[in-house]
Formats: structure tokens, C-alpha cells, sequence
């Protein structure tokens, strides 16, 4: 029999139990839609989440935080400037930026305004290597020149400003443009408690660049971005302990850092990236996902309770057909083969349905919920949150259709093997 | 054609554990040559449809050999058999045995789609047919909107549209009242005149056993030679 024909001979019996088959396509239609959404929340939040981590974290950024050395472990500071040299020889690598942070107090000061800092020296053009964002103005090509924290303006306040601020008030900072202002840095070294005050020291420079607003709204940066050369300097002039030092490398693309991080680790540095925030993050979601469409498949095989009844009723009902078929000549497979196509596309109609009604039930979801959750919230409610409760990714709908029509097959194996060993003369024998 | 040579056959009568052996088929010889009509008479219960079944290979016999155009069919495997008799046999029931949800035309073209021929080609041969057998006009009628003689009409267009060359017939025209009766007659020994085709009509009725150009009547599970040909 052409596959045509086929088709045809199931459309025609279907058509015949039209409310049987349409009841038995809703209970496939729910069982798949029910595992589509269910699994989908999982999706969701694992989307939720990987983005608050990426939007939170420079995502090409890998951190390192020492290296093992045998029975010491070193810090990164004392990291030997050939073994860097080497990281930023490695493939993928654009840039490995040191960073120090020395150990004194730091106070901005523009005329009569001044703002307590955080002091970050690094290699200019390492940092620009590394994609450093400037919201105006350039990078530094001098010693002397430095680029700002994109909140350094509104932080520099007069002392009438100040008291004001601890009053609660609203105080606005440095009205114009920080971009080729001079501003003064004065450093005071670090005490420790009942230690007498230390005497400090003030440099010049001329701001060349404000820094990319931070990707958060809670965030602020009022730091001051200065050439690493100013950190024996500053030591020299103060007589600073080393100070916090941090190494940083870049990688060019997303995809790359994990190959970056994995090297990194063989060769014994103790490294952050956030595919290893992501790579823990993931054992979670993928064992809550697989939770979640093993829960879904129960739904389905109850569904599939429904398609073996329909079938079995079926195949009882068209015994004598069956009969007449085996009859005039029909090999036990074709027959096999009629009713189990018969029973997929009960499940591929169901699954259709259901992916249709799971993404509508997905857009419903992404667009209600967050919405109850941020109201029910109020003033708390964080202003750049997405909230994603279901994502339905091209994955989800093919391991659901899978499964839905795998078991929609099944369960109609039985009924379809139980047609091809009807007896041709007792089918004969039935009364219409 | 037909070579039947010392078939046997018992059914178990009664319940389990309390079961008899009652021999339907007790060593039936038969021979049936192309072209020609051979009725098997029997009252009911004689064995004669066992003896069809078996011939058609819905059956396998305890004992004996079925030869169909010199193939062995007793000993063809279930999806042999069927496509031996989707090549050689076409079926005559006794009740039309046609499918409710199909009309004439499609209850006709059903072998045709078994078979897996053409639409194009499957679409002439029924109309022609259909034409033969004089059903051009209710083509499209269901079983239900027929009358007996129409459809064991139809019924018999699809135990011909394969062109198989032996028609076996269970009591064909045990439904249909005696006019329609020597309608359906007279069609079999037109078919079997125009066509060559060979018949096997097993009946209880001795008036459809008048069109065979020999009978045979099955008495305690043995087959004795009966009358030849008159005209109906």
C-alpha cells in the first residue's frame, strides 16, 4: 500500500470516531503540554539567573587569585611578571591587566569639593587592550593623566553639601564636564587601631576619561583609574605596605573562556571566571530540568492510558474488517503498520497542539507573573530585573515531542500487534 | 490448478480438560483444472467451509497438500500466504463482507491499494469494472444504500479487480432472495465463459450447484463426485 494510501485509510477511520480520537488527542495534547510548561519553568529560571550572573560579571573577565606553588601557595602579587607574560601569549587571550590598589586612605579633591576614592593602578594601555569603557572623554597617554569612576562628579561635594547629604537632602556634586579638570589626590596611608595619624600627600592629575556607567543601578564607582608606574611612587613617598593586587585576564569571545579557565587551572592558579559561577549553576538547573521532564512524562504516560483504550477499542471494533483486510491479502505488517501509524498521529496531532498552547501559556506566564511579583513588591521591587518564569527552547520541544509520540507509539504497539494475529475466520464470522 | 490431496482436519469440541476430537476433513482428494466451476455441496456443518479455508490459506490442514498453480501453500508462512492470495484468489462471502465506511468504488479499489498500484491506473481498472458488473451508478453509494444484489455485485468486482484467477465463494448467494440468486448465478458463468476464471463455490444449495461444470458433495468429512452441468 503507497504511503498516500496509508494516510488516507487513517484519516478515513479517524474521521469515523471523531469524538473518540478528538477526546484522546486533548489528553495527549495536556499530558505534552503539561511536560512542555513544567520543564519550561526550569528553562525560565535557569535564564533568569545565567543572565543576572552575566549581566552582573564582565563576561570575558577570568580572575586569578594566586597561584599553587608546591607546599606555599603565592599571591598573586607575587606572581613573576614572565609567567604573565606567558597568559597573555595564550591563545584567545587579549589582555592580562594588574591590578593594585594601594594601602592608603584616598580623597579626591577639586577646589572646594572633595570625595573619598578607591585607587586603581593598571596599565593603560592593558586596560584598553581588555575593552575598558569610557562613557567620555579617551584613555590616558600620560602618567599624569587618569580616568574617573562615572559617579566621581555627583560624589564631589562641598562641606555645606555634605552636611546636607547626612541630613538626608539631595545634593547634586560637580555640575559640567570632570574631562580636563586637574584634581588633586591625596593619600593618606592606612592605620591601625590606636595608631597615631599618618602624615599624607597630594598629586596632581588631569582627568582624560570617564568610565562606563556601572551595569547595575546600585552600583557606584568613584574610583580613580591611574598608571600602575604611580605604585612605587606612592609607596616610596608614603612608605606603603605592598598594597591589594588583583590580575585579570581577558579573553576575546564568551565561548573561549572556559578553554582559558581549564589551562589556567592546569597550570596551578586558582582562577574565578563566571562560566565557573555558570558550570556549578548548570549541574543545578540541568538536574532540576531533568527532574522536571521526568515529572512531565508521568503526565504523558497517564495521557497514554487514553491512546492505548483508544486503540484496543479500535482494533476490537474493526475485527472484521481487520478480517476482510487479511483477507483479500494484506500482510500482517501493513496492518501493524496502519494502526500504529493511526496511534502517532494522535500524538504528533497532540504534540502539535501542545507546543502551540505551551508557548502561548510561556508568553502568558513571562508577561503575568512578573508582573504580579514586581507590584506585590512595591518600593522594593529592584528597577532592572527580568523576571523569566518559562523559556521554551528548540530543545525542549524536541525532547517533548519525542517523548509524547515515542510513548503515543507505544502504547499503541499492543493494540496494533493484537490486530495482526486476528483470526481471518472468526473476523469473517462477526456481525456487522 | 488445484491440487487437493488427502487433507484431514478434526476440531476439539467441549470444554477444556473435557475435550473430543470430531474429524471434518477425512482425506479429501480434489482436483480443479483452469476455467472451470467446481461446487462443493454440503449440509451445514459437513466441512466445506474448512475445506475453503483451507484452500484460501486461512487455515493450515493437520495433514495433506494444497497445491495452487504447483506452489505447496500448506506450508507458506502467514505473510506468504497473504500475499499469495492477494495474487492468486479473489473472495465471494456469503454476506458481501464489504467494508461500511467505504462506498462501492472504494470497496473495490481496496485490493488495488493493498497491492500498492498507481491512483491513476487503480481509478480506471474499478470503473471499468464497475461497469462490467453494472454498478457505474451507485459508485459512490455506501454498503448500506445498496441492495443484496448490489452488493454482492460489489462484492464479487473486488474478488475480480486483481485479476486473480481463482474466485472461491462461500455460499455466495446464500443473503439474497431467488431472483437476485440466478442474477448473481448467471454473472458467475459469464465471468467464468468470458474470463476463464476458475471458480470454487461451496453452497448448501443445490440450485447454485447447477452452474458447476462439476459437483462434489462433502458427507462425513469425505468428498463424493456429484452431477454435472445443466443450464439455470
Amino acid at each position: 500500500m503507497q504511503f498516500k494510501d496509508q494516510i488516507d485509510f487513517i484519516r478515513q477511520h479517524m474521521k469515523r470516531n471523531k469524538l473518540r480520537v478528538a477526546t484522546t488527542i486533548l489528553a495527549a495534547t495536556m499530558g505534552c503540554a503539561f511536560l512542555i510548561v513544567l520543564a519550561s519553568i526550569g528553562f525560565g529560571l535557569h535564564q533568569t539567573i545565567t543572565d543576572d550572573v552575566l549581566d552582573n560579571n564582565m563576561v570575558t573577565e577570568i580572575e586569578i587569585a594566586g597561584k599553587s606553588g608546591g607546599e606555599t601557595e603565592v599571591a598573586p602579587a607575587d606572581i613573576p611578571a614572565a609567567d604573565l607574560q606567558k597568559i597573555r601569549e595564550m591563545e584567545h587571550v587579549v589582555a592580562v591587566v594588574e591590578r593594585n590598589q594601594p594601602e592608603a586612605e584616598a580623597q579626591t579633591v577639586i577646589g572646594n569639593r572633595s570625595a573619598y576614592s578607591r585607587i586603581v593602578l593598571s596599565s593603560m594601555e592593558e586596560e584598553q587592550k581588555a575593552g575598558f569603557a569610557l562613557s567620555e572623554g579617551k584613555m590616558p597617554s600620560k602618567a599624569e593623566e587618569i580616568v574617573v569612576g562615572y559617579h566621581m562628579a555627583k560624589q564631589l561635594l562641598t562641606e555645606a553639601e555634605m552636611e546636607k547629604e547626612a541630613n538626608g537632602e539631595e545634593v547634586d556634586g560637580f555640575a559640567g564636564s570632570l574631562i580636563g579638570q586637574t584634581i588633586e589626590l591625596q593619600l593618606t596611608p592606612f592605620r591601625d587601631e590606636g595608631e597615631e595619624a599618618k602624615e599624607s600627600s597630594s598629586w596632581e592629575f588631569v582627568v582624560t576619561g570617564i568610565a562606563k556607567e556601572p551595569a547595575k543601578d546600585w552600583m557606584t564607582d568613584n574610583s580613580v583609574y591611574a598608571d600602575s608606574s604611580w605604585g612605587a611612587v606612592f609607596n616610596e613617598e608614603l612608605d606603603l605596605q605592598q598594597g591589594y593586587k588583583y590580575i585579570l585576564v581577558y579573553a576575546d569571545e564568551l565561548q573561549n573562556v572556559g578553554g582559558i579557565t581549564d589551562t589556567l587551572k592546569e597550570d596551578g592558579y586558582y582562577v574565578y571566571s563566571v562560566t565557573e559561577e555558570l558550570g556549578s549553576m548548570n549541574v543545578f538547573f540541568t538536574a532540576l530540568k531533568a527532574g522536571l521532564i521526568f515529572v512531565g512524562t508521568i503526565a504523558v504516560l497517564i495521557a497514554s492510558i487514553g491512546i492505548f483504550n483508544t486503540m484496543t477499542m479500535a482494533v476490537t471494533e474493526r475485527t472484521r474488517e481487520i478480517g476482510v483486510m487479511k483477507a483479500v491479502g494484506a500482510q500482517p505488517k501493513l496492518i501493524r503498520k496502519l494502526f500504529l501509524m493511526e496511534s502517532a498521529a494522535i500524538g504528533i496531532i497532540g504534540t502539535v497542539l501542545a507546543v502551540a498552547i505551551s508557548f502561548a501559556i510561556s508568553l502568558l506566564s513571562n508577561w503575568l507573573i512578573p508582573m504580579i511579583v514586581l507590584n506585590s513588591l512595591g518600593e522594593d521591587r529592584p528597577a532592572d530585573f527580568t523576571l523569566v518564569i518559562s523559556t521554551i527552547p528548540w530543545q525542549l520541544v524536541v525532547i517533548a515531542s519525542a517523548i509524547s509520540i515515542g510513548v503515543a507509539m507505544l502504547s499503541g504497539w499492543r493494540p496494533a500487534r493484537k490486530a495482526t494475529q486476528i483470526d481471518v475466520i472468526q473476523a469473517l464470522r462477526q456481525e456487522m | 490448478m488445484i491440487k487437493i490431496r488427502g487433507l484431514h482436519h478434526h476440531f476439539n469440541i467441549g470444554k477444556k480438560g473435557d475435550q473430543r476430537q470430531v474429524p471434518v476433513l477425512k482425506g479429501v482428494t480434489l482436483e480443479v483444472s483452469e476455467g472451470e466451476i467446481v461446487a462443493i455441496l454440503g449440509k451445514s456443518g459437513s466441512g466445506k467451509s474448512t475445506l475453503l479455508h483451507i484452500l484460501a490459506g486461512f487455515m493450515l490442514p493437520e495433514a495433506g497438500s494444497v497445491m495452487v498453480n504447483g506452489k505447496e501453500t500448506s506450508v507458506l508462512k502467514e505473510a506468504e500466504q497473504a500475499d499469495f492470495r492477494l495474487q492468486n484468489f479473489g473472495f465471494i462471502f456469503q454476506n458481501f463482507q464489504l467494508m461500511p465506511g467505504l462506498s462501492a468504488f472504494e470497496n473495490v479499489e481496496l485490493p488495488l491499494k493493498i497491492k500498492g498500484m498507481d491512483e491513476k491506473e487503480r481509478k480506471l481498472k474499478v470503473e471499468n469494472l464497475l461497469q462490467k458488473v453494472g454498478l457505474q451508478e451507485v459508485a459512490g453509494h455506501y454498503p448500506n444504500e445498496l441492495s443484496g444484489g448490489q452488493q454482492q455485485r460489489v462484492s464479487i468486482a473486488r474478488a475480480l479487480i486483481t485479476d486473480a484467477p481463482i474466485i472461491l465463494a462461500d455460499e455466495p448467494t446464500g443473503s439474497l432472495d431467488s431472483e437476485t440468486e440466478k442474477e448473481i448465478l448467471l454473472l458467475i458463468q459469464s465471468l467464468n465463459k468470458k474470463l476463464g476464471l476458475t471458480f470454487v463455490i461451496i453452497t448448501h444449495d443445490e440450485e447454485v450447484a447447477t452452474v458447476a461444470d462439476r459437483q462434489y458433495r462433502l458427507h462425513d468429512g469425505e468428498l463424493v463426485k456429484g452431477e454435472q452441468r445443466h443450464a439455470i
